[in-house]
């Protein structure tokens, strides 16, 4: 058994001489078994003994050092500006399972480079020295990286033989996606880096990063959908001048105001706040459509009257547009400013003068159709007057006429009072929120041997890292994550200093006492 | 922080703790930190994985995360400083031109055993005391022949950054700037509270949230005993619901723990109250 152990010169940063670092070729790889514990302590020497021999054992495993061959270590180096660590040598075994591709180099991600780190697979440099696992530690952990209790939860499935990816929103199928049973095409996506000075976006994929991504999840498109109509209303009545409004996209518009800016290109938005890095590749499944303005061609703005061809990135296939001369399209929209009569001008005045608006109404926007509008209408007309429906509209009849044959869970049904709910029901509607992340897919062990990177398939569940000393999560953060994670049961890892938890929620139905 | 190379262990108290941070957790790196902060009680947690067999969770290597009570207690003790950030010795030539010393001088070692060691397995083959002429010749062939590459040379990942934090110098960053993240709470304040006066009294505690309690309470070192108490911390106007010492009495006896309610009082001490599961009488 070696140890690096004093006395030595170097051992406070415990420094291996080349002769012990040559021996540890031979040291074992067994763990010593931990034996009984006792009860009390008392003073007798055996448990001395006993103790000093626990510590003697627990110093010499804690004090080793990592020892490698030089040819088995993966050379690496850390970029900071990208938060990502480079390859210089060919990747190793772990490539099935970790790691991505970009700009023809091998990269992994922080938390992955820490881990290898950890197993001796990998040497990581940073400006030609090698990085100690405290540099890894201390450098690669962050907020806006991966955290140190998520890192302690992805190296604890790790070790245990899981394969852990980071979880991407954006790049999960909506539900609608999957009720339509579309073929999923999935790159592992990995984060953008950086982009340099060139002006046309050559990358080959989207990074996975759950900071810097703006996604677009079915409630952020329902509450655009919600302001648009807001919008609609609060311009003036007059529907024939009201053209298909763009998105409300106000901060891209207006930085695109300026000179040259075209509504395909999606390059940075340099002027607005918002960090849009975005570069869609034909074949991406989600457009960020807050940063893809669409030209308001009937404005009554000043417009050029040619739009440059959109960015062939967003073109199906082979399809090249050139340039569109808009002015014949403009002639055809009438932009006759229309004269109202006095009449017509007062009612204008009256409605802007009313405050209350009609298409704000939640229930109002719930009816699909004027029949259902004047349904509405005709209930509050009813209920206005203290005559439900169901008392006023027809004969007073009991709820169920008993000579009429019914089936025992008919009659429950229609007596029972608390209609039973599951817990997707109200997610969609429900806005993300900071405290409660899903982190990590997490996929099996057996299925590493024939895990594909580029299409890992289901994960077996999703990682949500939280701690004791926070709050317990409450039925919105559980509704949230379910509906974010879809049919894969979402999994708490609660870390608790060094040692972890998993709990998870499972939908449960009272079973029904029926006898048909 | 050793004042000489040949330290032994039995050592006076003037030993500084050096924490890192990361993430801003207290993390310990270095062997000797570890050594002293269990010497003077302080269990912590590994979270790293260990070098000899990285891929299991049964044991687990440095660095070592201090609980924040610990981390108080290290500081009120003066027994802990700040070591410098990743940035602040960043190498600069002299570091890069060492590095490269030194592992020109292991590679040259390391091939002149490797020889050897080859050169004792052939003796060894041979088997017979006698050196006979044939084995004088494969060996002085040895010698001429045998080429050590690049790629069987041993090097080390280290687990604690070395370089400038061990110059005496540096000692004094130690002490200076500890970054002050006191949670002053009231409910973090009786944890403290508790903490030191069980620590005081010679016992050993580690976190429990697992039991749904504040601290495991050990009579000696984990390592040899099991935990005897589950400590629930309370400040004494605090109310709890006649349900919670329920469940955490329920546990307690599930997990054969007893339930201790602890509260710090104004003269300073703390006051136990332990819950007994009994029936109706």
């Amino acid at each position: 058994q070696i140890t690096c152990n004093l006395p030595h010169k170097d051992c406070a940063s415990n420094n291996c001489v080349p002769s012990e670092l040559f021996a540890a070729r031979s040291r074992s790889h067994k763990i010593p078994v931990r034996g009984q514990k006792d009860f009390f302590p008392n003073d007798s020497d055996e448990q001395r003994q006993r103790l000093e021999q626990s510590l003697n054992e627990h110093w010499s495993l804690t004090s080793e050092e990592r020892v490698e061959r030089l040819g088995n270590l993966v050379k690496a180096v850390w970029i900071p500006s990208d938060q990502i660590v480079e390859l210089q040598s060919p990747a190793g075994k772990f490539w099935q399972t970790m790691g991505f591709s970009a700009n023809g180099k091998q990269y992994l991600l922080p938390e992955e480079a820490l881990y290898l780190m950890e197993c001796g697979n990998v040497q990581v440099f940073y400006r030609d020295l090698p990085l100690s696992i405290q540099d890894g530690y201390e450098r690669f952990l962050s907020s806006a990286t991966v955290t140190l209790q998520q890192y302690q939860v992805f190296g604890h499935l790790k070790r245990l033989g899981y394969v852990v990816h980071r979880f991407d929103p954006s790049s999960e199928p909506s539900s609608y996606a999957r009720q339509l049973n579309l073929p999923q095409s999935r790159d592992r996506a990995g984060r953008q880096l950086k982009r340099k000075r060139s002006p046309s976006p050559t990358y080959t994929k989207r990074l996975n990063s759950f900071c810097f991504f703006c996604s677009y999840t079915e409630a952020q498109v329902e509450s655009t959908i919600e302001k648009m109509e807001e919008d609609k209303c609060s311009l003036e009545g007059d529907d024939a001048k009201k053209l298909a409004a763009s998105p409300d996209i106000q901060t891209a518009t207006t930085s695109g105001a300026d000179e040259g800016r075209s509504w395909w290109m999606t390059d940075d938005l340099g002027a607005s706040d918002k960090e849009l890095h975005h570069s869609p590749t034909s074949g991406s499944s989600r457009w960020d459509f807050s940063s893809i303005p669409f030209p308001d061609v009937g404005s009554s703005e000043r417009h050029p009257s040619c739009l440059a061809p959109p960015e062939p990135s967003l073109l199906p296939g082979d399809l090249t547009v050139g340039v569109c001369d808009i002015a014949s399209w403009r002639r055809k929209i009438n932009l006759r400013m229309v004269k109202m009569s006095s009449k017509e001008q007062k009612r204008e005045k009256d409605t802007r003068r009313r405050r209350w608006d009609v298409n704000k109404d939640r229930e109002v926007r719930r009816c699909r159709n004027w029949a259902e509008y004047h349904e509405l209408l005709a209930r509050r007309q009813r209920k206005r007057k203290g005559r439900p429906a169901h008392l006023w509209n027809r004969e007073v009849t009991p709820l169920h006429d008993p000579k009429q044959p019914i089936s025992t869970g008919e009659l429950l049904d229609k007596i029972s009072v608390i209609k039973s709910t599951h817990l997707l029901e109200g997610a969609s509607r429900l806005k993300g929120s900071e405290q409660w992340r899903i982190c990590f897919n997490v996929y099996q062990p057996d299925t590493v041997a024939d895990f594909k990177k580029s299409n890992p398939g289901k994960p077996y569940s999703r990682m949500c890292v939280c701690s004791f000393d926070g709050p317990v999560p409450d039925l919105r953060a559980i509704k949230l994550l379910a509906f974010q994670s879809g049919d894969i049961p979402v999994v708490f890892a609660v870390v608790d200093h060094g040692d972890i938890s998993f709990y998870t929620f499972k939908d449960f139905q009272l079973p029904t006492d029926v006898f048909p | 922080m050793e004042d000489s190379p040949s330290m032994d262990d039995h050592q006076d108290s003037s030993l500084v703790v050096g924490v890192g941070l990361c993430d801003s957790a207290p993390l310990l790196w270095r062997l000797q930190d570890l050594k002293t902060a269990r010497r003077l009680g302080l269990v912590g947690a590994l979270l790293g994985s260990l070098p000899r067999t990285p891929r299991q969770n049964q044991r687990l290597g440095r660095p070592l995360l201090l609980l924040p009570e610990e981390e108080q207690l290290l500081r009120d003790e003066e027994a802990a400083g700040a070591l410098p950030g990743p940035n602040q010795d960043v190498g600069g030539a002299e570091l890069r031109r060492q590095f490269e010393e030194d592992q020109q001088r292991s590679f040259e070692e390391q091939s002149v055993l490797a020889l050897e060691d080859r050169k004792s397995a052939l003796r060894s083959e041979s088997g017979a005391e006698a050196v006979d002429e044939a084995l004088c010749g494969r060996l002085e062939a040895l010698d001429h022949s045998f080429s050590f590459p690049q790629s069987a040379m041993a090097v080390q990942l280290s687990t604690a950054r070395a370089g400038l934090s061990y110059c005496p110098e540096a000692r004094a960053h130690l002490q200076a700037s500890w970054p002050i993240r006191e949670q002053n709470n009231p409910r973090s304040d009786a944890r403290y509270q508790v903490f030191r006066d069980l620590r005081g009294r010679g016992f050993y505690l580690t976190s429990a949230g697992k039991f749904g309690g504040d601290f495991l309470v050990y009579p000696g070192d984990p390592l040899r005993f099991h935990a005897h108490f589950i400590a629930v911390c309370l400040t004494l106007d605090e109310s709890i619901c006649l349900l919670d010492v329920l469940a955490v009495a329920r546990l307690g006896s599930n997990v054969k723990k007893t339930v201790l309610l602890c509260s710090p009082v104004p003269d300073g001490g703390v006051c136990y109250t332990s819950l007994q599961w009994s029936g109706m009488v």
